[in-house]
């Protein structure tokens, strides 16, 4: 069972799956704690709230640019690097079925 | 700057004493002049001494009317008088007078205020607001009327009694003022109300014309007063002031935190996002080299 197993593949299958689900509970995690806490009713936190919004719009693209461009060309890479994998895999399936065809 | 009392001031009765038919007045709307407006039956309703403290505030003497009924129509009649006089000139009397009202005070507070000056010095006063403060001496003034002739009716106006008592307390006042050596008058603020800027006024009194208008003590203590009260409002204003520099640098410093919270936050991002690429790549490589060579040759 395990004679042609990549482990490559099994590391790279791993890591993913484990550091996606560890960030997606720790972000959900976070923004739920954020959530409840803001959702008071008093008057301070109403006050709170409306302090946010008012820091949120007062925030600048301009100062974050820089790195909010590079992190969504990275993002790109990624997605076009993921295609390549479907590709490449397409292509090893192709050329393994060449010497199938050509005996038959 | 001055109107006619009968344009579109407001009316609190009609005028019986014109018989039948329909009068004009009465087809202008009847708005409210204060919040302490009370009917005629209402005032009617009040007891003898509080009748006699509403007639002092509105600068009656009650003591000139021995009827309670003859009081109440007195009163009315005040009222009616303050409803037709001209809001602008109350108030140039108001900063002629230096008495501290807001700008959003009702007619009726202005006229109570205007009851409480006793000054007899009108350099300063416009001519509507002489109109005014003759029509709340009980004198009949006119529109027209130029200022000498207000001023030389208001003066009439005094009791011997009143301005021999007048002159002493100036005699006093000047004496004092000379021994205490005091300087020229200040700037008056006229107390602004609802967002209104504050207005520059008539300069503020000098202690002479504080005895003068008030009496020795009087004097004295309403300067005492006033010294204390703007030492007050300086040193409340410093605090303000301390405490809004303290929130603006509260501010600052929260979008400074602020700001360099979210830069740390991208550049963790953008590690990681480049870390993904990499070993994406090296896959890619893998995944070729695996794909194309190993498996195939």
């Amino acid at each position: 069972m395990f004679r042609h197993l990549d482990f490559f593949d099994f590391f790279r299958w791993v890591l993913g799956t484990i550091v996606t689900i560890y960030a997606t509970v720790i972000t959900i995690q976070s923004l739920w704690g954020w959530v409840t806490w803001l959702s008071g009713s008093d008057k301070y936190m109403t006050m709170l709230r409306r302090y946010l919004i008012i820091h949120g719009l007062r925030l600048r693209f301009k100062t974050f640019w820089g790195d909010a461009i590079i992190c969504l060309l990275l993002c790109v890479a990624f997605v076009i690097i993921w295609r390549a994998h479907v590709i490449i895999y397409d292509l090893g399936a192709r050329l393994s079925n060449v010497p199938v065809a050509y005996q038959r | 700057m001055s109107r006619s009392p009968t344009s579109d001031e407001p009316k609190l009765l009609t005028d019986a004493s014109q018989g039948g038919g329909p009068d004009p007045r009465a087809q202008v709307p009847v708005r409210d002049i204060t919040s302490g407006v009370s009917p005629n039956r209402q005032l009617s309703e009040l007891p003898r001494d509080e009748l006699d403290h509403l007639a002092e505030e509105f600068g009656l003497d009650a003591t000139k009317f021995k009827n309670r009924q003859d009081l109440v129509e007195a009163l009315h009649e005040r009222r009616q008088l303050i409803a037709s006089l001209d809001r602008e000139a109350m108030l140039d009397v108001v900063r002629w007078g230096r008495r501290p009202v807001t700008a959003s005070a009702s007619k009726e507070q202005i006229a109570q205020e205007i009851a409480r000056i006793k000054s007899m010095r009108f350099a300063g006063l416009s001519q509507p607001g002489l109109v005014v403060l003759a029509r709340l001496r009980a004198l009949d003034a006119t529109d027209g009327e130029s200022v000498p002739v207000l001023v030389r009716k208001l003066k009439k106006k005094e009791s011997i009694f009143s301005r021999l008592g007048r002159k002493r307390r100036a005699v006093i006042g000047s004496l004092i003022s000379r021994m205490i050596g005091e300087e020229g008058p200040g700037d008056y603020q006229f107390l602004p109300g609802d967002g209104v800027a504050p207005t520059a006024a008539a300069p503020a009194p000098t202690i002479k014309e504080d005895i003068e208008e008030s009496g020795l003590v009087g004097g004295i203590t309403n300067r005492i007063k006033k010294t204390a009260d703007a030492y007050l409002n300086q040193k409340l204003d410093e605090i303000e002031g301390r405490i809004d520099r303290k929130l603006d640098e509260i501010d600052r410093r929260l979008a400074e935190w602020r700001d360099k919270e979210i830069a740390n936050r991208i550049r963790i991002l953008k590690i990681t996002l480049w870390a993904s690429v990499i070993v994406a790549i090296v896959s890619l490589i893998y995944s070729y080299v695996m794909e194309v060579f190993v498996r195939h040759h």
